[in-house]
Parts: C-alpha cells; structure tokens; sequence
C-alpha cells in the first residue's frame, strides 16, 4: 500500500532550481535509500515532504491525503518523523525530556506521563538509558544522534525520514543502528526513507531499494544493488573513465 | 508519590511568601517594604510565564499592567453607584483581566508570528503607541487620568477605603502572586510546558516535532497578559487610588521586570522570586541610603550577575544540584 507519494515537485531558490521534477513513492513498510553527492538536492527534498518548505509545482499525498501545503506541525501527528542531519536538541532540557515529546506531540499524542514512559523504552532500545537524566546539550556527537533517533520512533511515525543519521559514525555503531532500524521496521512496520551521501556500503545493507539524486533531479531508481552499479552511479560519483 | 514529585517545588515558595507575610505582619513598619518586595517578586512571576517559558521578550508588557489599572479604574468609576460593595473590586479584576487579555490576543496573533528579535522590535511600539492613544484621543479622562479616590470613599466609607488602598491591595498581590506559582507549575508539568521549552530551545525542531508552536506561545502570552493585568488593578489602581497614563504606560517597569526574571533564573518557577527580592531589596534600600543614586549602584551589579549567571540564580543552583533535592527547586 502506498504511504507517500510526490508528483513532479519542484523547488526553486531564485534562479537555482534545487528540486526538479521529482516523483516517487514509498510503500507502507519499505526502506528505501536516497543518494545523491553533496548538493544533489537531497535535503531540500527532506524539507519539502516535511513541510518546511511549499513546493513551487507538483503535489505531496500522505496516505492519498494532499499535505503540499499542509503545515510543519500539522504533518507529524499524521505519522511523520525526521532526524536532522546536524543534530538538534532541546539543549537545555534532559535526553528524557527530550524523547518525550516527540511521544507527546508526534503520532503517539501521548500524555505527560505515558511520553516519558515511552522515552524510556525508547532510550533504552538505542542504548542510551543511562543519559537520561543528562543535559541533552552535554550529550556526545554519537549520543546526540541516537537521540535523535529514539525521539523520532517514539513519535510513533509511519514514516521515518532519517537524515546522514549514519555519517560519522564508526562501522561496528552503523551495523548496530541498522540492525536496530531493520528491527523496528519490522516490529511497528515504519517505513524508513534514508538519505546518504556517501555511505553505499551501509546502504546496501539498509535499503531494499535505492533513489539516486543528481543535480535536484531524480537520475535513477530501483532494486539497491542493481542501482548503485549502474554505470551512471559510478560516473557521478568517481568520474568518467579517461583512457 | 508522582503527584507529590511533580508539586514539590511549590513547598519553598510558598514557605518564602509565609515568611514575608509574617514579617511584614509582625514588625511595625515593614508591611510597606514587604508590599514593595511583593510587587516585583509578582511582577517578575507573571512576566515569566511568556518571557522566561517561551524565551521571547515583550517590551511592551507594562502595557498589559497599565490596561489592568484602567480596568479596575474604569469599573470603581462607573458603576460606584451601583451598591455592590466588595463586589465592585471583583468586577474590577475581571475587567482588568478582559482588557489585559484583549490586548495580548491582538498583539500576540500579529506579533508572535514574528522570530525573536523581531517580536522584541514589533512590542516597542505597543506601550508607547497605546499610551499617546489615551492621551490624544482622551480616552479614559486622556493625560488626566482617572482618579477613583472620591468614588472608594463614597462606595466603602473614609475607613474602609483607606484599609483597601493600604492593606488590601496589598494581599491582592500575594494571592496574585500564589496563583501565577502554580498556574507555572501547572503549565511546566504539562504538555504546554514541554511544548514552550521545545519553542525556547529549538523553534524549528518543535514544529517538526508537531508543535503547533504559534498557538502554546499565545496560549502563555494571554496567560502572562493576564496576571499582568491583575497586578496593575491591585498593586496601583486599588493602592493609589488613581491612574494616571504617564505613570502607568511607563517602559522602566517591562525594563525591572527583564531584569527579575534573567536576574532569577527564565523559565524557573523559583527565579523570578529570587530575582523579585534581590531587586525589590537593594531598590528599596539602596534609595533610602543612597536615595538618586539606586540605579547607578543597581547597574553595574546587575551586569556582574548576570555574567556570573548567565542562567540566573536559580539556574546556576540547579545545575550543582542532583537527585532528591532538585524536585525542590524547579
């Protein structure tokens, strides 16, 4: 069953055309991997089907319902949740706090108290129970995007739209953090959008099926590994072969 | 026991207005300074509930004080005839909490949807435009305001009207002051509280996050409106017996409240009473001692703790505590 779907959407900054054309859908229960070197419009995209910007042309459907103009806040209680590439905190208050209200404003709509019952559950399934009580702004780079994480899935979404969540991390805490993705995928059927840059190794792990971005166009999609060897792939992000 | 977690910081502020009551109370001539400790404690309480829960400063919020003076004003001067008794102060406080409250509803839905700094800008003018409106549209008697003495004495007789004015008004400030402590409380420990510390913290995260964040910070502007309006009918219509727009439309008031609430701890239910005494103390001491000389001495020291607590006094106390006593201290 489809869970989003863009028709033709397009952004433009001034002259500089950042989204183009683009169309896609994602079905309920899939991980899909989005691609794209830096500047490829990934991003954009991410703030369209979010909402923090309106799309010059072309429409966005949420379970058949039209959201192109909907507003920010008005997306999450549908089932929508995304990470944030540079992680954002509310600095001040505790991680728990922190996860709590996603429980509390996202699709969950839980109270006071049931969200930071969930905060914890939540805490605990990333693995960062112990900072609960710690300033979310004292948190590590790591810390803060498990954070990140569990305050997106305790929102209770359907779709989850995770932004570079991997990117710099080491390998052993990607294969963790996948691992545990995959796992909540299947439990609570979330459909998870992932956007990378340049991590094709954890995306193939991740992702059933692959969008590549080039330039705020949609260059390629389909199955992962069919994709990312495709002669276009590699020419965009290593070059046309001289000799 | 949960109930009792969430509430527990009440416990000290309420044991701090006890012992201010008592003192003031029991020990000939300290009712006064107690009554002037009081107002900027409740001045700094009711301002907090937006400045220190949404992180937005008003510089027009005396504005909400003053239209609460000509509330209470308006109503002991029309319906004095009326025969109401004690009641005539209810309607009063009620009609100084619709005008409060009508005036933040127009200003916020305009203003609030501006960012930070640009709100700040937006509320400049609202004090300074409404107060040559009175005056140059005699609104309200104009620039000579509306003085209600005449009308307290026919309405309650020379006594009572004089009890009113030093002692009732007074203890309207203390109820006042209760109520704005746990209406922040109960704002804090609800999902309107955790929603304003998202729009402090991170405004953009919050709305993605699904709050609906325009709506919690007219929600705490007309909350905050309110109360501001209360202590303007108590603290100067009922004390003084007069309103007069130079004295009420005054920015020096929005500027001591800024300075109680960061001074305290924003956003701390204990910090704008801490904030309230330490001002309300060394303002009213100091201009007897040094009388002219209150604001050059209070300038510099402020600024030193202010750099010394960035987060207040309340907020640098709760960041060396831990565990069981920090439910005390919110």
């Amino acid at each position: 069953m489809e869970l989003l779907r863009l028709e033709n959407v397009t952004k433009r900054f001034g002259g500089l055309v950042a989204v183009n054309k683009v169309s896609f859908t994602v079905e309920k229960g899939e991980a899909i991997g989005i691609v794209g070197p830096n500047g490829s419009g990934k991003t954009t995209l991410y703030n369209l089907i979010n909402g923090v910007y309106f799309p010059d042309e072309g429409r966005i459907y949420f379970e058949g319902q039209d959201i192109t103009e909907l507003p920010t806040h008005a997306r999450a209680p549908l089932g929508m949740a995304r990470t944030f590439q540079i992680p954002r905190p509310f600095g001040g208050a505790t991680t728990r706090e922190n996860v709590a209200v996603g429980a509390m404003f996202g699709h969950a709509k839980a109270s006071v108290d049931e969200a930071l019952e969930i905060a914890d559950e939540y805490l605990k399934l990333v693995g960062i129970y112990d900072k609960g009580d710690v300033e979310a702004a004292r948190l590590t780079p790591l810390e803060k995007k498990l954070m990140e994480v569990a305050r997106a899935l305790a929102m209770k979404p359907k779709l989850l739209l995770l932004d570079e969540v991997m990117a710099g991390m080491n390998p052993s805490d990607i294969d963790q953090l996948i691992e545990l993705l995959k796992r909540v995928k299947e439990e609570e059927d979330i459909s998870i959008v992932s956007m990378v840059e340049h991590l094709m190794h954890a995306i193939t792990k991740f992702a059933e099926r692959v969008i590549v971005m080039h330039q705020g166009e949609k260059l390629l999609e389909g199955p992962t590994m069919e994709v990312l060897n495709h002669p276009k792939v590699v020419e965009i992000y290593l070059g046309k072969k001289v000799v | 026991m949960r109930f009792f977690e969430k509430y527990a910081s009440l416990i000290p502020v309420l044991l701090i207005y006890a012992i201010l009551f008592a003192i003031g109370i029991s020990f000939p001539g300290m009712w006064q300074p107690v009554a002037f400790i009081m107002f900027y404690i409740t001045l700094g309480q009711a301002f907090n509930i937006f400045l220190g829960l949404t992180g937005y400063v008003d510089f027009g919020y005396v504005a909400f004080l003053a239209l609460g003076a000509y509330g209470m004003a308006i109503a002991v001067d029309n319906l004095g005839g009326a025969n109401l008794g004690y009641g005539i102060i209810l309607i009063g406080l009620l009609l100084a909490i619709l005008m409060a409250s009508i005036l933040s509803v127009a200003v916020g839905a305009v203003a609030l949807r501006l960012r930070g700094a640009y709100f700040a800008i937006a509320t400049i003018g609202v004090n300074e435009g409404f107060r040559y409106f009175v005056e140059g549209a005699r609104l309200w008697g104009g620039s000579e305001g509306i003085i209600i003495s005449g009308d307290m004495r026919n309405i309650f007789g020379r006594e009572t009207a004089n009890f009113i004015s030093t002692f009732v008004s007074d203890i309207l400030v203390f109820i006042i002051a209760i109520l704005a402590a746990i209406v922040t409380i109960l704002i804090m420990n609800r999902r309107m509280g955790y929603a304003l510390m998202a729009v402090r913290e991170d405004e953009d995260a919050a709305k993605v996050m699904g709050i609906n964040v325009t709506k919690y910070k007219v929600m705490a502007f007309i909350t905050s409106a309110s109360f501001a309006g209360l202590i303007g009918a108590s603290a100067w219509t009922l004390k003084m017996t007069y309103v007069f727009p130079s004295d009420v439309f005054l920015i020096t008031y929005t500027v001591e409240a800024i300075v109680i609430v960061m001074l305290g701890g924003a956003g701390t239910l204990m910090g704008p009473i801490v904030g309230g005494l330490i001002y309300g103390i060394l303002k009213y001491y100091l201009s007897i001692t040094l009388p002219g000389f209150q604001l050059l001495v209070l300038a510099p020291l402020l600024i030193v703790i202010v750099v010394a607590f960035p987060d207040g006094v309340v907020g640098a106390l709760r960041r060396r505590l831990t565990g069981n006593v920090k439910k005390y201290l919110r």
